[in-house]
């Protein structure tokens, strides 16, 4: 391992960690929420199936990939779509990840007002994330994912607390009945919910950093949507039985409630304060892993060939972006259409076609892997 | 112009650019190294010219002694007096370096009173006598006294040499010298040099020179012998459990601990030079065959580029080799004891000793080894467990009870229970400053105190204590400034940081800790999730001679059950993954011999069991 060259390059457990980091923070924020809005008392049947059919779209993405060994998904773009369609495609996905992650931003922002400092700008709270975050992201892609790695066991442990700690309110009766609002508008969110884990593209970005092949890469993406679809499975499914139904749509940091109802005698009660620490660490490492993919998304787009002086650029963009929506509402709104309708689009849709033009094309090595191992 | 200074350091810390001079630094094999190659022939040619060029010189003086001897020496006596003005000048520097041993006995005394600064310099002795009992050959002898043991000379260089010698007539002048080493002179270590560098720096470290009329060669015997301190006890590394032994000032002390405690020969000790004004002895010790080859060479190539003045201590070394000299976790492992030196060397990592410092460098290392004590191995895993979760929770302890503490009282008193916040409160209700003031008062105050401790001289030490404890602990709380929950916070942070076992990383945890105050004051524990989150990229970031510095989990790496807890000793049958040593294994699978017969099926074949996977 002793490396004295500065070549980046992940292990499977890092990126692992980075993508399920990436998928999973949204547990934090309002996700438990909207999905009982959208299911009502099914809403864990949404993200379970939500996460097997992403789970189909992904060996898709990683087919492309395979045919492509070595490149990341930007340049995959521009060699199957030709430069300018290419560019175009790339543009669109840096948009996306940029405004995604301010609205991120916004978002984490919010619910640090709301939980812990009531009093405090959100300029200032946005100020307090983006530091730290523009000095991981200046560190580099090893620094957030390492941390990550050694993250997820901590942030996972708070996560299980917060749900074990519940138990005393457990009531299954209330995930009745089973099908929420109807087996059409089910279906109709499931396919929607494919959304909840695009990040998982994050691997297609990051390939050339990867210290293994598009195999690997594969079955890395497989276990982290598994993972992460039983880990907001988990969530949702408690929350749901927590929070009875109505009640359930009124909460807009549902992970902080539940860490609020908390009592386990006169001296384990109100420990949500504690549990801000692990949130709030997820929120850094989930906006350091959006800022550093746009980063990077960027830098391959415009083939410069550091990353380093765009993050100014970027940290002012997700500034000046997350103070757009007007209050809290709007921002969830937005978030709403940006990242659970529409996101699928540029996450899987676009992929999914460029593998198919790939295919239709014959562009890329369609025995890549064979040879390899051959 | 400053303003120009100012702006272009702010716009490389924003943006990036590649300072080549830094990054060759760190990396290996850029630029740089071939410089040096070619500075360094350059630097051999150069001398060998000058060397031709004196040497025709000198057989003129020697041929036609009176009136051109006189002159060569106020020629050489230019070059001396240029080379002292001038020391850290390596062109000036030649001039001594070239200069050879003379034939002529009165010039080489000439030349050395002049080197010398004689007869100003007092401690420089210069000793004349007559050699072989039946002739009259002059000779003179240098040493510098207090450096070397008297006992030494009188009777294995003057004695002999004054007293027991015959010579036999067969001996040709040219070869007095070799004769004078091989049967007159009892020294262990006797060497025969011609140029005066070598000579002066021998004689500089406790070497005495032998000069014999019409030889241009000189004698050095080995002479060393000053009053050094013995081996002690550890100081700042005591175990209960396992060797009492410490490192000391004298390198060749050091040097045999180690040689000592590793009974191989393929553990290697390289000598450097460094510093150009005082040339002080490094040694670089490994186990060849075991230790990664790069790491050495990446070793070697950082101490040898430094071109500096004066290397006094392993303390200045570890600041000019270190990958990251403005984090606060260091990245060199600093250690007293020969036991735990040794241990690393059998990793595959490599010690660098100092002359003159009782502590020996380690490197790589690892965060995880800044955490460990030799005495977590010597005592039996359980227990060893236990003290390292001990510790773990100290760490933390350390860096975050004040921001907490600050944390709760001032934003998240919801979560104390009630009859604690009435008790914090009820303490509070004299106290007339706002927690962040109070909390940092005192810690400034327990820090006073400590760093009081160490510079008070040791008679009135026990006054420190006393003060300390009883004026700022009790009169404070009596007195209504501070709150007497906030003395226990503080004590039990500082209590915390002194079970840190390694003396530099402690540091490194004592200033994160007011940072992470002033994090928690000012945003609570959003706040002081945003210090964490920068420690730790921060530290993720870090490398130590390209090993992570938090490897083997940041990056994950495979490695033996020995990261925070630590397995079973006939556990850990590999060597780190992270140091690439050439021999992972550090023994088989099975090996405790003695467990073989209680798996009874290969009991029963006899068959040995499989000792490799």
């Amino acid at each position: 391992m002793i490396n004295l060259n500065r070549t980046v390059k992940l292990g499977y457990s890092e990126a692992a960690a980075l993508v399920m980091l990436m998928m999973g923070a949204k547990a934090y924020l309002g996700y438990p929420r909207m999905m009982a809005q959208f299911g009502a008392t099914a809403g864990w049947l949404i993200v379970l199936a939500g996460g097997v059919i992403s789970l189909g779209l992904w060996l898709g993405i990683a087919a492309l990939l395979s045919r492509f060994p070595g490149k990341s998904l930007m340049d995959i773009n521009v060699s199957v779509l030709g430069q300018y369609a290419g560019l175009v495609v790339n543009v669109l996905l840096f948009l996306y990840i940029m405004a995604t992650t301010s609205l991120l931003l916004r978002l984490f922002s919010e619910a640090v007002i709301l939980t812990a400092l009531p009093e405090v700008p959100i300029s200032a709270v946005n100020l307090l994330y983006l530091i730290p975050v523009f000095f991981a992201v200046h560190l580099g892609l090893e620094a957030i994912s390492r941390s990550a790695y050694i993250s997820v066991p901590f942030i996972l442990v708070g996560t299980l607390a917060v749900v074990l700690a519940m138990y005393p309110y457990w009531d299954a009766k209330q995930l009745l009945p089973l099908l929420g609002s109807g087996l059409w508008p089910l279906l109709k969110n499931s396919l929607l919910n494919i959304s909840a884990f695009s990040e998982v593209v994050a691997l297609a970005i990051l390939v050339p950093f990867f210290s293994f092949d598009a195999k690997i890469t594969k079955k890395v993406g497989v276990f982290c949507i598994a993972f992460v679809t039983v880990s907001l499975v988990i969530i949702t499914v408690v929350y749901l039985m927590v929070f009875p139904m109505p009640g359930a749509l009124e909460n807009l940091a549902p992970f902080y409630q539940m860490s609020r109802t908390i009592y386990l005698g006169r001296f384990f009660q109100r420990l949500e304060s504690v549990f801000i620490l692990f949130w709030t660490f997820t929120a850094f490492l989930r906006l350091s892993a959006g800022v550093m993919i746009s980063a990077v998304v960027l830098q391959r787009t415009l083939k410069i060939p550091y990353y380093r002086p765009l993050l100014p650029a970027l940290a002012v963009l997700m500034y000046s972006l997350a103070l757009t929506p007007a209050d809290l509402l709007q921002a969830v709104e937005v978030d709403n259409i940006l990242r659970h309708d529409y996101g699928w689009v540029v996450t899987f849709f676009i992929p999914l076609v460029i593998w198919i033009i790939a295919l239709w094309r014959k562009k890329g090595n369609a025995h890549a892997q064979e040879n390899r191992q051959g | 112009m400053a303003g120009d200074k100012m702006w272009k350091k702010a716009v490389n810390l924003l943006t990036f650019r590649e300072i080549k001079k830094r990054e060759g630094f760190i990396l290996y094999g850029v630029d740089d190294r071939t410089e040096n190659k070619k500075e360094a022939t350059e630097t051999a040619t150069d001398q060998r010219k000058r060397i031709h060029k004196k040497k025709p010189e000198k057989s003129h003086s020697n041929s036609n002694k009176k009136p051109n001897g006189i002159n060569k020496e106020s020629k050489n006596d230019q070059d001396i007096t240029v080379n002292k003005n001038t020391t850290g000048n390596k062109e000036e520097n030649n001039g001594l370096k070239n200069l050879l041993v003379d034939r002529d006995l009165a010039v080489n005394k000439a030349n050395l009173e002049k080197i010398y600064s004689l007869p100003k310099n007092k401690d420089i002795v210069i000793r004349e006598f007559m050699i072989f009992s039946d002739s009259s050959t002059k000779a003179f002898v240098l040493f510098i006294d207090g450096i070397c043991d008297r006992k030494t000379i009188n009777e294995n260089v003057l004695k002999p040499l004054m007293l027991l010698t015959g010579r036999s007539k067969e001996v040709h002048n040219a070869n007095i010298i070799e004769y004078i080493k091989e049967r007159i002179i009892y020294g262990n270590q006797v060497d025969i040099h011609n140029t005066y560098e070598d000579v002066i720096e021998k004689v500089n470290y406790g070497g005495t020179a032998v000069f014999v009329d019409k030889c241009s060669a000189c004698l050095v015997v080995e002479t060393k012998g000053w009053d050094r301190r013995p081996i002690g006890r550890p100081e700042t590394e005591q175990v209960i459990r396992g060797p009492h032994e410490a490192f000391n000032e004298t390198l060749r002390s050091n040097t045999a601990l180690l040689r000592k405690a590793i009974r191989n020969e393929n553990m290697i000790t390289e000598m450097f030079k460094i510093g150009v004004r005082n040339r002080t002895d490094i040694a670089v010790m490994y186990l060849e065959g075991l230790v990664n080859p790069s790491l050495v060479e990446e070793v070697k190539r950082r101490i040898n580029s430094i071109d500096t003045d004066y290397v006094g201590e392993s303390g200045i070394l570890e600041q000019f080799i270190e990958d990251h000299p403005f984090m606060a976790v260091p990245q060199v492992l600093v250690t007293e004891r020969p036991d735990r030196a040794a241990s690393f060397i059998l990793d595959g990592k490599v010690v660098i000793i100092i002359d003159g410092s009782p502590n020996a460098l380690i490197v790589p290392t690892t965060f995880f080894a800044l955490m460990h004590t030799p005495e977590d191995y010597y005592l039996r895993a359980p227990y060893a467990n236990f003290v390292r979760l001990l510790r773990v929770t100290a760490i933390f302890i350390a860096i975050m009870t004040p921001g907490l503490y600050v944390a709760v009282t001032t934003f998240h008193q919801e979560m104390i229970p009630t009859d604690l916040i009435l008790a914090i409160s009820a303490a509070r209700e004299t106290v007339p400053f706002p927690t962040i003031v109070e909390v940092f008062m005192m810690e400034f105050a327990f820090e006073m105190i400590r760093e009081a401790g160490v510079r008070v001289p040791g008679v009135i030490g026990n006054t420190i204590g006393i003060v300390g404890a009883l004026i700022l602990g009790q009169a404070a709380v009596s007195a209504g400034i501070v709150s007497p929950i906030l003395i226990i916070v503080v004590a039990v942070t500082g209590l915390a940081s002194f079970a840190i076992p390694n003396y530099s990383i402690s540091f490194a945890f004592r200033g994160v800790r007011f940072i992470f105050t002033a994090l928690a004051a000012t945003f609570g524990f959003f706040g002081i999730t945003a210090g964490l989150y920068i420690l730790l990229t921060m530290m993720t970031s870090m490398k130590s001679f390209g090993v992570p510095l938090l490897s083997p989990i940041g990056p994950r790496t495979k490695a033996g059950p020995d990261i925070v807890l630590r397995g079973p000793l006939w556990s850990m049958e590999e060597r780190p993954d992270f140091l690439d040593t050439l021999d992972r294994k550090r023994q088989p699978k099975i090996s405790r011999g003695w467990v073989k017969p209680l798996m009874g099926k290969f009991a029963e074949s006899g068959d040995k069991p499989e000792q490799d996977s």
